[in-house]
């Protein structure tokens, strides 16, 4: 007797001391111009050796959070400072396939990238993250990312926790695995220790009142069934592209690679003091649920596989001032896609994965070549598309389509769940299943530069489960412009060099610098060069400047000296 | 079809490899040829100019690496310790300075004086150094031990220890104590460990340059 109490103690100690560490909230940055460095980084995750990480800015795994205004004209300075190649792709936005941060936008070491674009998105939780073909994995591996929030008046005018850091809450979720020298490891599907925000064992204090959380399953293949560790109902308010009609209340929720959703949970009436967890209830879960595989190892186990885990160690802490007390009835009216708006059907069949993935999978047969367009859209139409993991359906994805949110329609498994009722961009479809959604490809065309669409396990992704389209537009008027010869000016130049073009009708598609040594060192996707180009970053010498013609796509390149 | 059938084909795989790797010759030396690469103090120093070495450490780093500048004390140091004993710690750039501006000559004398590095820092311009002794990583070291024949031997490679941020917490000085056995006349116990820092790529090859 004695001794069966010593043990319970004894266990009840180690429970609860279990060792909690408190997660990283990434800086916040705000404005409408952004410079984001990419780099090599260190982080102590584990206790012993640091781990080498790939971050941004300030941060040591995943980058700052940026948030940002529907409507604002937002331009990147984005500078990869890795010793090796990366892209960076905004995920969910609805933005010029040449500003996407796709597998052709690469961004070379010690290069300085300058997308920007009006911000067309609604209130919602973005992310960005590298996109470099076959390289994706390793690289996010290493925490190279980030999230984005978009504001706009209709979630602003709502009583909801905005906070950032106190009620309102990026919650990142992925899992590693470490070899002996606490490096990260790749090529397992699955990690065997949760980070949360890159945070082992993580925990949180949280006012007694409404809090929102942020998530994002950022992970290489795993999916979380997310729930409380007291049954709670908790409330989805946002899909991937923006709020839902009303809160959805749910105990759980699946959360796919990819997808982003915000809940709010309500601890208004939990004990200052107390403690809740968000768990991952993957206990149970069946071998096409990504992390469901029962092993703990080899290429498709995990030590949190099919178990039920801890996201997120959740104190109660006080009640801030004006806090939120209640879940919103009713958060705005979204006009979704109807199947009656589609114009154009099409289907894509998820095929390949045989012999436990020594065949790769891929859509329609066809292996990605970044030198293919699979598919040409038009601008201004309205598709429905089908996604078949049937036949012989091997496992389960999360689909993934750049430039569009989309509404899905329907799940041959059964009724869309009122969860992901909204707008999205990312979906798990599971084996066996076809999935319907409609989308509205409305602008932004170019006939050349392509979107992708693909399989967000980054493995799949790698191995060649990706697609590409082009929205292409009206047929623009043949004028031939003759040439694209221009001049740079003044040069030597200090810190702008202005374009003179001698055919004033030119439209510049894309400039190139690149040092005598063929380093490149700034790339910008239609720059407004009408104002000069800012070279002050770069290092006095000489520079070819070369320029892309919109419409001809023929180069032209010119010398100038940087003073 | 099913994806525990991917097991079974590694396994078939790795026995297949193993048996393979028990046949193969084992621990084959590796020698060192010499080689001669300009310091920060624009000297030129080779690996023959140190007529009573025993044998070198040579460590690969580089000026950008963050987990390689957790390190550069640590050249100091053990150059400090060692060089009595007639072993040597040569600390070599290896990095591409076409593809990194912050690898240029110039700036590996700046670290050097910044970090008052009392090692010679050499630039290992055309890569062909690195090629040799198949580096991977900053900061990666070797142990090169010179042998009846007057050759340099590999003894050791990979990490310098196993804790770059606490130098005070470290468990395993693997190279501190191969160097040791060295120079006690004992085999390395373990000769390689894994290494642990930013990237090299070579220079033309195909790889994530491109």
């Amino acid at each position: 007797m004695k001794k069966s109490i010593l043990i319970a103690i004894t266990l009840f100690t180690v429970v609860s001391n279990a060792q909690y560490n408190n997660i990283t909230i990434p800086e916040a940055l705000y404005g409408t111009t952004f410079n984001l460095n990419i780099h090599e980084s260190i982080r102590q995750i584990k206790t012993g050796n640091q781990t080498v990480t790939g971050s941004i800015n300030n941060e040591t795994f995943w980058g700052p959070t940026l948030f940002i205004n529907k409507g604002a004209a937002v331009s990147f300075n984005v500078t990869n400072n890795l010793n090796e190649s990366t892209t960076l792709h905004w995920h969910g936005m609805h933005l010029p396939a040449v500003m996407d941060g796709g597998p052709h936008q690469v961004i070379p070491s010690g290069t300085v990238w300058q997308p920007y674009w009006t911000m067309n998105n609604n209130a919602s939780t973005y992310w960005f993250h590298p996109h470099l073909h076959e390289t994706t994995e390793e690289q996010i591996t290493k925490g190279v990312g980030g999230l984005m929030i978009v504001n706009d008046p209709i979630e602003s005018a709502l009583p909801l926790p905005r906070t950032y850091g106190t009620d309102d809450i990026p919650i990142i979720m992925t899992s590693r695995n470490f070899d002996a020298l606490n490096q990260f490891s790749i090529g397992r599907a699955y990690g065997d220790y949760m980070l949360t925000n890159g945070t082992m064992n993580g925990q949180i204090t949280l006012p007694k009142q409404v809090v929102r959380l942020r998530i994002l399953n950022a992970e290489l293949e795993r999916g979380y069934n997310l729930g409380f560790s007291d049954g709670r109902t908790f409330y989805v308010i946002t899909n991937d592209g923006g709020l839902v009609n009303a809160p959805i209340a749910v105990t759980r929720l699946p959360v796919h690679v990819g997808e982003r959703y915000e809940i709010l949970v309500n601890l208004s009436n939990d004990t200052v003091g107390t403690s809740i967890d968000l768990k991952a209830y993957n206990s149970g879960q069946s071998n096409s649920f990504p992390g469901g595989e029962p092993g703990t190892a080899g290429q498709f186990g995990s030590l949190l596989n099919n178990t039920t885990f801890n996201v997120l160690h959740i104190n109660v802490g006080s009640t801030t001032t004006n806090p939120i007390t209640a879940i919103p009835t009713t958060l705005t009216t979204n006009t979704y896609l109807t199947a009656s708006d589609a114009t154009v059907t099409r289907s894509v069949a998820i095929t390949g994965g045989q012999n436990g993935g020594a065949v790769p999978f891929t859509f329609d047969n066809t292996i990605f070549n970044i030198a293919t367009i699979n598919k040409t859209l038009a601008a201004n139409t309205t598709e429905k598309w089908t996604i078949a993991n049937t036949p012989n359906a091997v496992f389960g994805h999360s689909f993934h389509i750049h430039d569009v949110q989309f509404k899905i329609l329907t799940r041959s498994t059964g009724a869309v769940g009122a969860y992901e009722s909204g707008w999205k961009d990312t979906f798990f479809i599971s084996r066996n299943e076809s999935v319907v959604f409609v989308a509205r490809f409305a602008d932004y065309s170019d006939a050349t530069h392509p979107f992708m669409y693909h399989c967000h396990f980054s493995q799949h992704e790698d191995d060649g489960m990706m697609g590409q389209f082009v929205v292409s537009g009206p047929l623009s008027i043949a004028e031939n412009s003759s040439t694209t010869s221009f001049s740079l000016y003044p040069n030597p130049a200090n810190d702008k060099l202005f374009i003179k073009l001698k055919d004033t009708a030119t439209e510049i598609y894309y400039v190139t610098i690149t040092t005598m040594q063929g380093r490149v060192a700034m790339m910008l996707p239609q720059p407004q060069w009408q104002n000069g180009i800012d070279i002050s970053s770069l290092a006095s010498g000489v520079y070819l400047l070369q320029m892309m013609d919109k419409e001809t796509k023929s180069t032209t390149t010119r010398k100038f000296i940087k003073n | 079809m099913n994806r525990f059938g991917y097991f079974a084909s590694i396994l078939i795989f790795a026995t297949a490899f193993i048996s393979f790797s028990f046949i193969a010759p084992k621990n084959k030396e590796k020698e060192i040829k010499n080689f001669s690469l300009k310091g920060v103090d624009n000297k030129i120093v080779s690996l023959s100019d140190y007529k009573d070495a025993k044998g070198f450490i040579i460590v690969f780093t580089c000026n950008k690496c963050p987990m390689a500048k957790l390190y550069t004390d640590r050249l100091n140091t053990i150059n400090d310790k060692f060089k009595k004993q007639h072993v040597y710690v040569l600390a070599l750039n290896s990095m591409d300075t076409l593809a990194y501006a912050e690898e240029s000559f110039k700036l590996m004398q700046k670290k050097a004086k910044n970090d008052k590095l009392t090692v010679p820092y050499l630039q290992d311009k055309k890569q062909k150094v690195a090629k040799q002794f198949n580096a991977t990583h900053t900061p990666q070291a070797f142990i090169i031990w010179k042998n009846n024949e007057n050759k340099f031997i590999i003894k050791y490679q990979g990490a310098i220890d196993d804790n770059a941020g606490e130098p005070e917490k470290v468990a395993h000085h693997y190279l501190i104590d191969s160097v040791d056995e060295l120079l006690n006349k004992k085999n390395v116990t373990i000769a390689k460990s894994e290494s642990f820092g930013c990237k090299i790529y070579y220079r033309g090859e195909k790889n994530k340059m491109n």
